[in-house]
């Protein structure tokens, strides 16, 4: 028998689930196809398909798995509800499995995480691997070598911007969704252009949410969005360590344009606020981080 | 006497007359700035009509249609007044009979009509915002420096269009200056404008939308070749542009002014008559209204944009 | 000390029963705030993130008119998507602004702390009485579907009313008693009979009348200010209208209506997608197979759940061959495009009938 090909989009859940994606089905022998990049093609075929009104993140993601149409038996797509009641995400985690469903005639392998009723991630990799046709064992093992494998990338890439905290360049703290940072045709640009200024960037997301998530209540109360919480705890735990704060996000992300603001107000560093849209559209966004990047070193000058 | 039937589609760039026989043939038709005036403007329109019209037609008929036909079809009298949709679809329709998909791009509207036997199926109309519609056109046009006539010949010479956001009017404005300073050939831009002209059109107003052929292309901007060819090559298929497609509008509501004549005969004089509109903001309750009064001959005939009804 | 003062944003005419419960529970003015007008929406706007969903902005609005009336508790609710979280923003820009209130979120991330509110309202009034509280809570959500279920009522009928306005004037005065209720049996009494009242108004309504359906996001279908007043032009055409949303649906019937709704739309929908948006495809399906001949779909500008189930929406409304049309309202929005596109509407529903 052939063996089964799971296609990955490498677009938002990527980013929090594709390594353990790939090692897991990896373990359990399949055929693993990430669709690449993210680049001009995809971008426009996820306009297509997607609503006008949709965040430019969601249209990337149908971008991503229309590219995957057709290569593959199935295409992985999580339904994320929360990861326990006051850890919620955002409501286009919830029904991107079903607007996909609607949209696209591919298979599609999925599994529910919400842990306020008991389902958690351990038991969607269960389900998943059932309906593929592995036995209870098979998976579990499979599961928890990836996961450990995982972890210790995790760590390994925290302990790193960790250590960046030490340099002697100009940081800046980049708050945003790890699928937009590190996206291609998004975030990558930014963050290449901030290197080229030879700016040391840490990432929100690579801090230990252990941490981050009940030191982020200094900034928001009731902030409820599990990611949310995570990128703004960063800011208590390195504020006296970098020299300015960037917010990325993409238009019109929901959470972010409420939680940014928020935390605008509050926050005493210099800071930025880049809001992607549409294809090319970041006209002058070169200008705006070099002065940025000239008012951290002149507040650095004078603060010594 | 031979009756003929008047319409008047009012649009925010320009104004459309055209008087029509009775068997719906075209006797008069003309063309004009609104230049936010649009009673001005059609006072002007009457009067360019007028001074041509043989003198063996009596009107039997006024149609008025377009974002001023409320207002302008209190000055002129009109028998009815209808909204743009309808009135392009009947129009069409009394030119091409099978046309299945009517995608129109006016001054500051863009919209798309499905038809099946001759029966409007399903539209939609841009999300109340200008982007990608004349009117942004025209600004772009004017801030690249190239009149707006050879904007579309000008974008047929360009192998490369560049690449412009176009989702946004604000968004696209900056782009465009942004591509103008790096450095990239005029034909591009202006070929990459005509082109997410159409991408922002299709990811829009036509979401969704089964568009199948004949296909008629009208409003201002049909007239923009380059617009049309980028139509043509995403589509897939070939667009109509009707010499009359500007006309549309007009044509239909004097075809529905036809059906629906009440046997009066009507003048063009309207020169003569006074015709005033005064806004002001009602106090009388914590609504605060913006009204517009509407004042004929010194008379005030109507009143809109009360919540109350009291006026 | 000086009486405190309570005000909260408006809703339709919802704030006839918080009005009512407050003044029974608490010792306090109660500050119905002004209508929104367009100033509530120009200072909301001022003063509001970029891109955040309408009721951000008619809320905020309505918070700085009352604190500018020398309101100095303000009640906002929280609900299953970014509503939850407007509560902590706009305390903090009203705070900014230098206004000096309490805030009270009755919904604190997504529940309902009792202890918490409790004590807040004790604050306020010292004499707060929880027995009391909870018996005016009672006969206040009595109110509550009393006034839905007239609404649902006038709705179907309003637009074939022979006298104009009639069904209005008939329901404000149900209004104008019910805010004089003593108790539960008194306010029943005067439902009943208002009630028998309005269904008494002549009308007259063809019994193959236009039918459409509204559905879409909360607030917009709740507040007329938001929607435009669409319900109204759509009775002028003469229009039968269904609307599902209301405030005593969200609050005492949702929870269960959701399971039925996901199991009727199974082979579009899986999961509850936030908010209301599984529940709106649910009556999509509903409508689509009992003889209604359109949908309206409106909600405001960037309401996240609404745009993720538009595509799937319109993918029901296709395969039925049900025309739908949908709406996204901001603050700046145009009437007139709104009534252009409703005439048009009518006009296409009208000319597939006599096909």
């Amino acid at each position: 028998m052939d063996k089964i090909r799971i296609g990955i989009p490498r677009s938002i859940h990527y980013y929090y689930y594709g390594d353990l994606w790939i090692n897991f089905f990896k373990k359990l022998d399949c055929d693993v196809i990430v669709s690449p990049r993210t680049n001009r093609e995809i971008m426009e075929k996820g306009i297509q398909y997607a609503n006008d009104e949709m965040c430019l993140s969601m249209k990337n993601l149908l971008g991503h798995i229309s590219y995957l149409q057709g290569k593959c038996d199935y295409i992985i797509i999580p339904r994320i509800d929360n990861y326990g009641v006051q850890n919620q995400t955002c409501t286009n985690f919830l029904a991107i499995y079903d607007i996909v469903n609607n949209m696209f005639s591919q298979d599609i392998l999925s599994y529910n995480i919400d842990v306020a009723h008991h389902q958690t991630e351990e038991k969607g990799f269960l389900e998943m691997g059932r309906k593929l046709g592995f036995t209870k064992k098979e998976i579990q093992r499979a599961y928890r070598d990836a996961k450990t494998f995982v972890q210790n990338k995790k760590q390994e890439l925290i302990r790193k911007n960790i250590e960046k905290l030490n340099s002697e360049k100009e940081k800046v703290l980049l708050i945003g969704h790890p699928y937009n940072m590190y996206d291609d045709y998004i975030g990558r640009p930014i963050i290449s252009f901030l290197e080229k200024l030879n700016v040391e960037v840490i990432y929100s997301d690579l801090f230990y949410s252990s941490i981050t998530g009940p030191i982020s209540k200094q900034l928001s109360r009731e902030l409820y969005w599990k990611f949310n919480k995570e990128s703004i705890g960063a800011i208590p735990v390195v504020q006296n360590k970098v020299d300015g704060i960037i917010f990325l996000s993409t238009f019109p992300c929901g959470p972010d344009s409420l939680v940014n603001e928020l935390v605008m107000r509050k926050i005493h560093l210099p800071y930025i606020n880049l809001i992607l849209d549409d294809i090319d559209g970041r006209a002058g966004f070169e200008t705006r981080l070099e002065s940025f990047v000239d008012i951290m070193q002149e507040r650095k000058r004078k603060h010594v | 006497m031979k009756p003929c039937y008047l319409g008047i589609d009012i649009g925010s760039i320009s104004t459309k007359g055209v008087i029509l026989d009775e068997n719906n043939e075209i006797i008069r038709s003309l063309y004009i700035w609104t230049e936010g005036n649009p009673i001005e403007a059609v006072r002007n329109l009457l009067d360019g009509l007028k001074d041509d019209l043989p003198d063996c037609y009596e009107i039997k008929g006024i149609g008025t249609t377009g974002s001023a036909r409320k207002l302008i079809g209190l000055m002129v009298d009109a028998n009815i007044v209808k909204n743009e949709i309808t009135a392009h679809a009947i129009g069409t329709l009394s030119t091409y009979p099978d046309v299945h998909t009517i995608l129109e791009i006016g001054g500051q509207d863009s919209k798309i009509i499905l038809l099946e036997n001759g029966i409007i199926t399903d539209y939609s109309m841009n999300t109340l915002c200008a982007a990608g519609t004349g009117s942004f056109l025209s600004s772009q046009a004017k801030r690249l420096g190239i009149p707006i006539e050879e904007f579309g010949s000008m974008a047929l010479e360009s192998q490369n269009p560049v690449k412009i956001a176009a989702r946004c009017t604000v968004f696209a404005e900056s782009d465009l200056i942004h591509k103008a300073q790096l450095g990239y050939e005029k034909k591009d831009i202006v070929a990459g404008l005509c082109k997410s002209i159409v991408l922002n059109y299709l990811n829009n107003v036509g979401k969704g939308k089964k568009i199948k052929g004949p296909i008629v292309f009208q409003g201002g901007v049909s007239k923009n070749k380059g617009v049309v060819k980028y139509f043509e090559e995403v589509l897939g298929e070939k667009v109509i542009v009707d010499p009359n497609s500007h006309l549309m509008g007009a044509i239909g509501i004097a075809i529905l002014a036809h059906n629906n004549a009440v046997g009066k005969t009507y003048q063009l004089n309207i020169r003569d008559i006074s015709f005033e509109t005064k806004g002001m903001e009602c106090n009388r309750c914590s609504n605060h209204c913006e009204l517009l009064k509407i004042y004929k001959d010194q008379k005030l005939v109507d009143s809109w944009g009360s919540k109350c009804g009291k006026f | 000390m000086s009486k405190k003062t309570i005000s909260f944003p408006h809703m339709g005419n919802y704030s006839i029963p918080v009005e009512y419960l407050l003044h029974h529970i608490v010792d306090a003015n109660i500050l119905i705030a002004p209508k929104i007008s367009s100033r509530t929406i120009e200072l909301g706007t001022k003063y509001s993130p970029e891109f955040v969903c309408t009721p951000f902005k008619y809320t905020l609005g309505t918070f700085i008119e009352a604190l500018d009336m020398k309101a100095d508790i303000l009640i906002q609710a929280g609900g299953g998507c970014r509503y939850g979280y407007y509560s902590e923003l706009q305390n903090q820009i009203l705070e900014d602004l230098g206004y000096q209130f309490t805030y009270i979120n009755l919904i604190s991330q997504g529940k309902t702390d009792i202890c918490k509110i409790y004590r807040e309202f004790k604050k306020i009034d010292s004499h707060f009485h929880i027995i009391k509280a909870l018996y005016y809570l009672f006969v206040t959500s009595k109110m509550v579907k009393y006034m839905d279920h007239v609404d649902d009522y006038i709705r179907m009928n309003i637009g074939f009313e022979i006298k104009k306005d009639s069904f209005i004037h008939a329901n404000q005065l149900m209004l104008e008693d019910f805010k004089k209720a003593k108790g539960f049996f008194h306010l029943r009494h005067m439902y009943l009979k208002h009630f028998r009242k309005i269904k008494k108004i002549p009308i007259e309504k063809p019994s193959n009348c236009f039918k459409i359906g509204v559905i879409g996001e909360l607030y917009t279908l709740m507040e007329p200010f938001a929607n435009y007043d669409l319900e109204m032009i759509l009775a002028k055409y003469g229009i039968e209208v269904k609307r599902y949303t209301n405030a005593h649906y969200l609050l005492f019937e949702k929870k269960k209506e959701v399971k039925k709704y996901l199991k009727y739309a199974r082979e579009y929908i899986q999961y509850r997608m936030g908010a209301d948006a599984a529940d709106n495809i649910g009556r999509t399906k509903y409508l689509c197979t009992h003889d209604y001949d359109g949908i309206i779909h409106i909600k405001s500008s960037f309401c996240t759940p609404e745009i993720g189930a538009m595509p799937i929406i319109n993918k029901i409304c296709n395969q039925y061959d049900v025309p739908v049309l949908f709406f996204s309202f901001d603050a700046n929005t145009s009437k007139v495009g709104i009534e252009t596109r409703l005439e048009a509407f009518y006009d296409m529903i009208e000319m597939r009938r006599k096909k």
